[in-house]
Formats: C-alpha cells, sequence, structure tokens
C-alpha cells in the first residue's frame, strides 16, 4: 500500500469526522494497526479538529449537566434534579460538618484521655507514697514497741552515763541484758559529730575497754549495738574515726555510767 | 487517566469531562439540530451513551474526544433522520451561525470563534467552504458531495488539504 497516497485521499480525516460507512472504518483500523505512520497522521488531524470544535464551543444551559450526573447517580431517583443537587451539596456539607465534628470529638477525647492518663498517674504517685508512708511509720511503730519492751524488760539493766568534763551537757543510756549479753543504746542529748567521726561505746569487763560497736549522734530511739560478753562494769562512749578502732582514745571521753550493784 | 476514571464509574471524572468537552460537543449538536430542546436532550443522550459505552472505546483507534465526537454526531444525525427534519433548516449563512454562537453569551468563545473565521479566510475558497459545511454547518461529507453536486472523493482530498492548512495557518504541531 502506498501510504503517502493513502493519506492524500483524506480517508483519515472522514474517518476522524465519523463519515466513514461501516466497512471503510473496519478497513482504516486495521491499516491503523499495521502502519505507525497513520497512526502518526491520524493523531495530528485529530489534534487539529478537536482544536477546531474547542474553539467553535458553545456551552450548553447547566440544566443538561445536572440531568447527565443525576442519571449515572447510582440510586438516582427521578427527582426534580435542581433539588437533588441542592441535597448533595447540603449532603456534602454536612459530611464535612461531620468531619470535622468528629475530628474534634477525637481531639477532645484525646485530650482529655491524656489529661486522665496525667490524673492517674498522680494518683498511683499519691498511693505508692502513702504506703511508703504507712510502711514507714508502721516501722518505727514496731521499733517502739521493741524499744519499749526493752525498757520495760526486767532482765535488762539499765546504765545511765553522764557527760565528762569534755561535754558536761552530754547524757545517754545503755540498756543491757547480761544474760542474753543483748545491749541497747538511748541518746538523751549528745552533740552531732562530723561525717569522719562516730561515737563508739566500750564496756569495761574484767578491767578493759571491749568495743560494743559505733553509732551517730542523731539516732533517735533504742539502737542495737554489738553483743557484748558479761561481767561489764562500767560503759563509756569515746569519739573515734568513723568506723571506730580496736581500742578507745581516753581523752576524747563523752560520757561514762558504771553499772549498778543490785 | 480521564478513560480509567469513566471505566471505573468515577463520576468526578464524567464531571469533568463535561466541564471540558460539553461546549464543542453541543456546539456540533446545534449545527445538525436547529432546536435548542432537541438539541440539549441529544447532548445529554451523548454523554449518558460515553459513559455507558465507554468500555467499547478502544484508544488504538482514535482519541477519546473523536470518539466522543462520533457518538454525539451519529446521535444528532440519527435525530434528524428520525425526525425527518429537512435538510433546508440547515443555514447556509455563514454569519447566522456565528450570531447563534453569540446569542451563547459566551464572549471568550465567541472570541475564538471568530479568531477561527478570520483564519479560515486565509484559506483557498473551496477548503474554507468544505471546512464551514462540516464544521460550522453539521454538514456530512455525503451530503456536501449530494447537495452541491461535488464527487465524494474531491470532498475527502479538500477536507485534507483544508485541515492541512489549518494546521500550518494555527501554527499546530
Amino acid at each position: 500500500m502506498n501510504i503517502q497516497e493513502y493519506i492524500s485521499s483524506g480517508v483519515l480525516e472522514a474517518y476522524a469526522l465519523g463519515d466513514l460507512s461501516a466497512v471503510e472504518r473496519v478497513e482504516v483500523e486495521k491499516n491503523l494497526i499495521q502502519y505507525v505512520e497513520l497512526r502518526e497522521e491520524l493523531s495530528k488531524i485529530e489534534d487539529m479538529q478537536e482544536t477546531l470544535l474547542m474553539s467553535l464551543a458553545v456551552m450548553p444551559p447547566s440544566s443538561v449537566k445536572a440531568k447527565v450526573m443525576q442519571a449515572v447517580q447510582p440510586q438516582g431517583k427521578a427527582v426534580a434534579m435542581d433539588t437533588s443537587l441542592i441535597r448533595w451539596k447540603y449532603a456534602a456539607a454536612a459530611s464535612v460538618i461531620l468531619a470535622l465534628g468528629l475530628g474534634y470529638l477525637a481531639y477532645d477525647y484525646r485530650d482529655k484521655w491524656i489529661h486522665s492518663q496525667v490524673a492517674l498517674n498522680e494518683l498511683i504517685t499519691q498511693s505508692q507514697q502513702v504506703a511508703q508512708d504507712y510502711n514507714r511509720v508502721n516501722l518505727r511503730l514496731d521499733k517502739m514497741e521493741n524499744d519499749l519492751k526493752v525498757i520495760n524488760d526486767p532482765s535488762f539493766t539499765k546504765v545511765v552515763m553522764k557527760g565528762t568534763p569534755n561535754a558536761p551537757q552530754s547524757l545517754a543510756s545503755v540498756y543491757w541484758n547480761d544474760r542474753t549479753r543483748e545491749v541497747y543504746l538511748s541518746i538523751q542529748n549528745m552533740r552531732e559529730l562530723s561525717q569522719e567521726n562516730q561515737y563508739q561505746l566500750w564496756a569495761i569487763i574484767d578491767g578493759k575497754p571491749v568495743d560494743a560497736g559505733v553509732f551517730d549522734g542523731n539516732v533517735t530511739g533504742l539502737v542495737r549495738m554489738k553483743d557484748i560478753t558479761s561481767g561489764a562494769v562500767t560503759f563509756a562512749v569515746t569519739i573515734e574515726p568513723r568506723g571506730g578502732k580496736s581500742s578507745p582514745t581516753l581523752q576524747t571521753m563523752q560520757v561514762a555510767g558504771n553499772v549498778s550493784k543490785s | 487517566m480521564i478513560i480509567a476514571g469513566l471505566r471505573s464509574r468515577d463520576q468526578s471524572v464524567l464531571d469533568y469531562v463535561y466541564d471540558h468537552y460539553s461546549g464543542a460537543l453541543y456546539s456540533v449538536v446545534l449545527r445538525v439540530i436547529r432546536e435548542e430542546d432537541i438539541a440539549q436532550e441529544v447532548l445529554q443522550d451523548a454523554f449518558l451513551k460515553i459513559w455507558n459505552k465507554i468500555d467499547s472505546y478502544d484508544p488504538s483507534k482514535g482519541k477519546l474526544f473523536t470518539w466522543m465526537l462520533n457518538v454525539t454526531r451519529n446521535l444528532a444525525i440519527d435525530r434528524t433522520r428520525s425526525k425527518e427534519m429537512s435538510k433546508t433548516k440547515k443555514t447556509d449563512d455563514l454569519a447566522l451561525s456565528v450570531n447563534r454562537i453569540d446569542n451563547q453569551e459566551h464572549i471568550e468563545l465567541q472570541v475564538e470563534a471568530i479568531g477561527l473565521l478570520e483564519n479560515l479566510k486565509q484559506l483557498p475558497e473551496e477548503q474554507r467552504f468544505v471546512i464551514e459545511h462540516l464544521y460550522l454547518k453539521g454538514y456530512t461529507q455525503s451530503e456536501l458531495a449530494d447537495e452541491f453536486n461535488i464527487p465524494l472523493g474531491t470532498v475527502k482530498t479538500r477536507t485534507r488539504l483544508a485541515l492541512k492548512e489549518l494546521r500550518t495557518i494555527l501554527k499546530i504541531n
């Protein structure tokens, strides 16, 4: 086939116009598939035709569009299009408002949720605090009950240690059970020491000082000290480097008291 | 994109297609059918056919606009035959067809149309004659051949030469 001759015949323009018979159309379509030159030429013709017709456009009244758009609605009802269009617009507006409303609600709920979450955490912290306080109080109560038991126990001997010339205002006591060898200390008045130093309790047994443990100046209630062997005649407290020493520094003695013979 | 949208029954695509092409297609219908009420019915039917028959459109056989044009034009021509409308209704007066466009209150398009008419004047007389009758007065090539005693082959070659010349004048391609 002579492509140029075919094109020159104007058959493609007639095809684009829709003026060919069915038989002629099929023939052109067959050739279009076979020859790229024909496809290119047809494309140019179509573009020109479109430009031509677009420039001649006459807008139809808007009622035509409304009818077309209503007719393609899936559940299109035979209602006057204008009201249905308005209804559609209201529906669109309503759905926008609904979406905004839902968005606000979602935001609001999230906000509230976060707030409740914060409040809940506060409550949990508070209840933990209360529980800790309760436990602390309970421990103190146990300790006081225990202290009271020691103080009231007749098997404990109370030894009052009075201030030496080093610290005349100081006063402390020892509760000592000669049988069980338990020793408790109670401070009535002793000054606080620096971090480097601690008080050390000594028991004089058979003329020798025996270490009964160290303590700080700010303890309250009875302080359980080291157990000692029986036969103590005197208790005394010295100031020693933190942790204590194996033998007392007698120059620093703060309080001392003799076990009263019963 | 447009074709896929129409095929997936996307009404927003039909909305776009309508806005973009209804003017051109309506003018084609108007040129075949002079009565506006009927022309509007035909245009409506054409868009519904485009919507419902989109699956029968084959892009390898031409552009979407060409297919829509053919669907619309065929409906319009069928309508004139069924109503046995007289071809004398077609006006031979080019000025009158321009007035029709004036009456549509579409100044922008009117300017474009007038610009096109100016360009048509640059065509050789016999080519302009063919374009005016086919595109402005709604004739088919066969009607033109019959009515003015021009061989159909000549109408075709003149159509070809005219469109080619217009392409040059309008600097397309």
